[in-house]
């Protein structure tokens, strides 16, 4: 009697935590289109801030160019390097002694926080290089923190690929970057596309690395490397921070989230379409 | 591997890719060096234990008072705390998810796992800023409801997703036999999972725990919005405080290049960074000698 208690208090235990995360999810949504939706406007989308203080009317079009700057030249900066590496460990390096030191170093780059980065940045470019607050500077910041995950989603979307391809491409003589460029990697796309997209959706969220290095609460986003930029993360932030306008803080949070789920959602088919390929 | 000889080409190619990648990962100790030598006078004039041990901070005085005991406190409350109730419900999910959950629901929750990792951290310390910290205050009567707690309640949740999908791996790792006899044993699913499975599983778990750790401990943006932001050494987890990262984010930015505040801040990021890497090393030594017991 006692042990069918307890059997159905654990029961109970598993599933509300596992139902929690649903409800957590669902209510951040549903909060967020609840308190900010009635805001969101064409308007809001397509204007700069107004009013006085700024920010108090108007828009937030801005800070939408100036994200979409940011993870534009963090996906620039890393894309290369990232791949490349990927490469590195799944065809080239495999089990080798080096590839086990690149992993290590990978895997603790992806734990670094993501202040560490922008202190790193704030010194060696915003200071030393005399980038200044610039999007330069910021887009430098989210490029080595999406760094490791563009490693790992490729790696591991490489190295997914049947062995068998390496092989018979092997035996027929063909050359290595050959198998490499038109068999493998084309069956890795889709995976690595996802990877590519959720590194976008990482930067595109984060807003310490930024604040040190590259945001400022009004700026045009012109696109101009050297000049700082207004980003929809920093500008939420300052919205709050300075009580400007909770309704706006409200619809900035209901966009940045929008976008990011979108994003996480284009990711999460990508990444299901390429286990379908995987078993072909 | 004959082909490796047989062109220039490939040898090209081969040594471009293993520069980019061996440069590229060498980035990390390029941060770590540049971050020591920015903070170098700190550690020659204060020492590591001045700094580490010291409770005042007045970074702005002459001299200047440089010691960092009241973050890191603060830092190890809120993320400890943070595990504290991020753990009971992310095992639970996590054993809900790999052995008890329908399969169509199952299906429905580790997507949403994964949104919920992709929602930034300053909507979380906004949401927990004007729902929660606002819900403290009116219903316990505070001038203002920001505290560790506050802090450690919105990370919790951040983390839940990283201790979901680390230990429902694990639980999955463990050998099917084991299910099988013990269900010819005609035990419940739940002595099952608690007696059996979870023990064999358990290094997968705890390091799913220790990463969520490091995560905890770096986190910036729902921090600084959540735990008041005081310098006071905190007494208690319903006190404020002012974790490390908070620190470095509030104050880069007012710091003159050169000063021994602004070398105090590099010197504050070198501990953070390397208290977590400790951690991630530590979780790795734990994973390889498991993966060779086993």
């Amino acid at each position: 009697m006692k042990k069918a208690i307890t059997d159905l208090l654990l029961l109970g235990w598993f599933w509300v935590s596992g139902l929690l995360i649903l409800v957590i999810l669902l209510a951040i949504i549903i909060y967020l289109i609840w308190r900010g939706g009635p805001f969101i406007s064409s308007g809001f989308i397509l204007e700069s801030p107004g009013g006085f203080p700024l920010g108090t009317e108007g828009g937030i079009f801005p800070a939408i160019k100036g994200t979409l700057w940011l993870i534009l030249l963090a996906l620039v900066i890393s894309i290369v390097p990232g791949l490349l590496t990927a490469i590195y460990l799944s065809e080239y390096g495999r089990s080798g002694r080096l590839a086990e030191i690149i992993n290590l170093l990978v895997q603790s780059m992806a734990g670094i926080p993501s202040i560490i980065t922008g202190l790193f940045v704030y010194a060696l470019g915003v200071v030393t290089l005399g980038w200044g607050i610039s999007l330069l500077a910021g887009g430098f910041a989210l490029a080595i923190m999406v760094f490791p995950v563009i490693v790992v989603s490729s790696r591991d979307a490489l190295l997914a690929v049947d062995e068998n391809y390496r092989l018979v491409a092997n035996s027929l003589g063909v050359s290595k970057s050959y198998t490499l460029y038109r068999v493998i990697f084309p069956r890795a796309a889709a995976g690595i596309t996802a990877g590519l997209l959720l590194a976008l959706g990482y930067a595109a969220g984060a807003t310490a690395p930024i604040m040190v290095t590259a945001a400022a609460v009004i700026a045009s986003s012109s696109g101009a490397l050297l000049e700082p930029v207004m980003a929809l993360p920093y500008h939420l932030y300052i919205l709050f921070n300075e009580h400007l306008s909770m309704n706006h803080a409200y619809a900035t949070a209901l966009v940045l989230v929008g976008l990011l789920l979108f994003i996480n959602i284009l990711a999460l088919s990508l990444s299901s379409l390429q286990e379908r390929i995987n078993r072909h | 591997m004959i082909y490796r000889g047989l062109g220039l080409k490939e040898k090209i190619i081969s040594s471009i890719i293993i520069s980019v990648a061996t440069v590229s990962s060498l980035l990390l100790l390029a941060m770590l060096i540049f971050i020591l030598r920015e903070s170098w006078p700190i550690w020659s004039q204060i020492g590591v234990s001045g700094f580490l041990f010291g409770s005042s901070w007045r970074p702005l005085n002459t001299p200047p008072e440089i010691g960092i005991l009241s973050m890191i406190v603060s830092t190890m409350w809120v993320a400890g705390g943070a595990l504290l109730i991020a753990a009971p419900l992310g095992f639970g999910c996590a054993i809900f998810l790999a052995e008890f959950a329908p399969r169509p629901l199952a299906a429905i929750l580790r997507p949403v796992i994964n949104m919920l990792t992709g929602i930034p951290s300053v909507v979380y310390g906004f949401l927990g800023a004007a729902v929660l910290v606002k819900f403290f205050e009116v219903k316990f009567d505070l001038a203002s409801g920001e505290s560790l707690f506050a802090a450690s309640l919105i990370l919790a949740i951040m983390v839940i997703p990283f201790i979901v999908a680390n230990s429902e791996a694990a639980l999955r790792l463990v050998a099917p036999e084991y299910r099988h006899a013990g269900i010819a044993l005609g035990v419940s699913r739940q002595y099952l999972t608690l007696r059996i499975l979870v023990p064999l599983a358990r290094k997968g778990m705890f390091g799913a725990l220790v990463l969520a750790f490091g995560r905890a401990m770096g986190e910036t943006m729902a921090v600084l919005m959540l735990a008041g932001n005081t310098l006071r050494l905190p007494g208690s987890w319903f006190d404020k405080g002012e974790p490390l990262p908070a620190l470095i984010a509030l104050e880069l930015g007012s710091t003159t290049p050169g000063s021994s505040h602004h070398q105090a801040l590099f010197a504050v990021g070198l501990v953070l960074v390397l208290m977590v890497i400790a951690v991630n090393i530590g979780i790795n030594l734990l994973l390889n000698r498991l993966q060779k017991g086993g």
